[in-house]
């Protein structure tokens, strides 16, 4: 009886001291991030003018989303383009990253050089200045860049893929693989830093036991790294997902900026949601599949 | 003599066998070269060339049988050109008074959060770690223009808008084109990609032996001192993973200093309006290809590459260390 109290006790201290810690961020997460995020939602089905002390907005009901479904030419354009890089872009990245960063946890000459470089695009390709930079390079391929003049002289994509006769749709599907190779690989970094803290956590005496048993090499990746991937190979999923989704190189998030710095509120929210309802929801879908099949299988 | 010819027989197969597995290793690793190498390549190409241009003169630009090693040097003009229009001085002070303070400030502060919700159970921690999976997955432009409104009127329960209405006099702050639209975040803990930082650090902690920790209140030691002189002492890997991170994503962020700035830019918002700027001062245009413009541009690149290459050059080696121990995906 009196050990149930002192243990009470001590459970509230722990639940006061977690409060302790804790309530800044409570207080943070209700007035910079539900408040808005409510305000949001709430914007998207009203109009919005700009006052003097604040701003006005009453609500219309779905009008905003008739608007850029049915009326704004634009937005199925850009809608479909970023949710079309999306989905080709998120199993290369995952596949690239995962691979290269087995290879970069084994031991060999260098290791550390290409480990620093492979880190490279984690401290620039965030930013702004990637943008600028495959623009003017060239590496942008989708854009005519200034290097225009050099890539004439030499053999394209497009003459290869013409050259392998390939059907229509890989052959396109190739082209353009080929042609964002940059963007791909500029968007490993801090998924190969991710998968290679997860393959650090992988038990050696897997392999040990694997070894004795006299199993290869393959079997090895297919029955021991991947599955011990599992876990990590999702938070890299959903991490890719989301900096996919809100890069500011997709063409809808580059369109609605420049549409919210010139002041537009009430059409751009909707546009930004109902184009995150539809990722979001995909989202949702991918990760439900994923933990019900996939690692299921391997737990 | 069947014997000896048996025992030889043996011996070569086995050694045929050796050789095999060497040279499938041989071939293994100049294949993981070429790979390692090719994608490297990659990587370093577009940084190559922005250097590369930001060095040479227009000529040298425009003479195609010379693209690595220029004809002809512009250094001096080139960068004073993009110095001049990025106001370079005054935007790195701009940067580093708003976006690596508000990443100090966001390392306290999520460390703290991150310990309370790895360390102690409570009421709903359950929701609120929902929650910060919430913020992970929500991107930071949805709640950006609301956030921004209110800052141009910062009223943080109500009490002051309540007053206004009663009153008409307006109490209310606007806290844009100052720091406080980015500390004020930083300091509750929501600021820049907040949520992924406290989950790095929620990780990290939740391995930490808790026995040490549980001694010292034992002890006596309040549960900050406990933070402060048992659990931080042995988590400078982790503080090292999140500093970079944090750093990283201030100095490059453009979307936030963007929408609360409008006075005075950092470098990352002087790069985004490079081309404008320059095309202002320097009466050069981008659309006819200017060759002129072109040497600027990338000369203001690396301008704002470098402090952070400078830095990443000197931790890189914790870093990548770190990593190997940080167990972010625990």
């Amino acid at each position: 009886m009196k050990k149930q109290k002192r243990n009470r006790g001590i459970v509230e201290l722990k639940s006061r001291y977690g409060y302790m810690f804790t309530t800044h961020w409570i207080i943070g997460i209700v007035i910079f991030f539900a408040l808005p995020l409510i305000q949001s939602i709430l914007f998207s089905f009203s109009k919005i003018e700009i006052v003097s002390g604040g701003i006005d907005f009453n609500l219309v009901g779905i009008e905003n989303y008739k608007d850029i479904l049915l009326t704004n030419a634009n937005y199925d354009t850009w809608l479909t383009s970023s949710i079309t890089t999306y989905l080709y872009s998120l199993p290369i990245i995952i596949l690239l990253s995962m691979s290269l960063a087995i290879i970069l946890n084994q031991k060999f000459r260098g290791r550390l050089f290409f480990r620093a470089l492979y880190f490279l695009p984690v401290i620039i390709s965030t930013g702004a200045v990637i943008n600028l930079i495959f623009k003017t390079t060239g590496s942008d391929m989708s854009d005519i860049g200034v290097s225009d003049a050099y890539s004439a002289n030499m053999i394209s994509v497009d003459d290869i893929v013409l050259l392998l006769d390939i059907d229509g749709e890989i052959a396109s599907f190739i082209t353009q693989t080929i042609s964002k190779i940059f963007d791909l690989v500029w968007s490993c970094g801090i998924q190969i830093v991710l998968f290679l803290a997860g393959l650090q956590s992988v038990p050696q005496s897997f392999f040990e036991a694997s070894r004795v048993e006299g199993a290869t090499k393959w079997e090895e990746f297919w029955f021991i790294t991947f599955p011990s991937l599992s876990r990590v190979t999702l938070l890299v999923s959903i991490f890719t997902m989301v900096e996919l989704i809100t890069s500011e190189r997709t063409t809808l998030i580059k369109n609605v900026y420049s549409m919210m710095r010139a002041g537009n509120y009430d059409e751009t929210s909707a546009m930004m949601w109902f184009y995150f309802l539809i990722c979001g929801g995909m989202m949702g879908i991918f990760v439900f599949l994923y933990t019900r099949f996939l690692m299921k299988r391997w737990e | 003599m069947k014997n000896i010819i048996d025992t030889f027989s043996n011996m070569d197969s086995r050694r045929a066998h050796q050789l095999r597995k060497k040279g499938a290793s041989l071939v293994y690793s100049i294949f993981r070269l070429v790979i390692l190498l090719s994608i490297g390549f990659i990587i370093i190409y577009p940084l190559m060339y922005t250097i590369v241009t930001s060095l040479q003169s227009k000529y040298a630009f425009l003479n195609s049988t010379r693209v690595w090693i220029p004809t002809e040097f512009a250094i001096a003009e080139n960068y004073a050109a993009a110095f001049n229009a990025m106001e370079y001085m005054s935007s790195l002070w701009s940067t580093f008074k708003n976006e690596l303070l508000s990443a100090a400030i966001e390392i306290a502060s999520c460390a703290l959060v991150a310990y309370g919700l790895a360390r102690f159970d409570f009421k709903l921690k359950k929701f609120y770690t929902a929650i910060l999976f919430l913020t992970i997955l929500v991107p930071e432009m949805m709640i950006l223009i609301p956030r921004m409104l209110n800052y141009s009127h910062l009223d943080l329960f109500g009490i002051l808008g309540l007053f206004n209405n009663l009153t008409g006099i307006d109490l209310r702050p606007n806290i844009l084109d100052s720091v406080w639209a980015f500390w004020l975040p930083s300091i509750f803990g929501v600021g820049l990609r907040s949520g992924i930082l406290i989950y790095i650090y929620i990780q990290f902690f939740k391995g930490l032996p808790k026995e040490l920790e549980e001694a010292a209140w034992v002890d006596g030691a309040g549960p900050f001192k406990t933070f402060l002189a048992i659990a931080l002492p042995s988590s400078g890997v982790v503080i090292l993973t999140v500093t970079v991170f944090a750093m990283i994503w201030h100095w490059n962020d453009s979307l936030l200093s963007g929408m609360y700035l409008s006075e005075e830019f950092p470098l990352a918002q002087q790069v985004t309006r490079l081309q404008e700027t320059l095309g202002q001062k320097y009466l050069v245009a981008f659309n006819g290809r200017d060759p002129q413009a072109i040497g600027y541009l990338m000369a203001g690149c690396v301008l704002f590459i470098v402090p952070m290459l400078v830095v990443y050059m000197i931790v890189q080696r914790w870093f990548i260390e770190s990593i190997d121990r940080v167990g972010i995906t625990g």
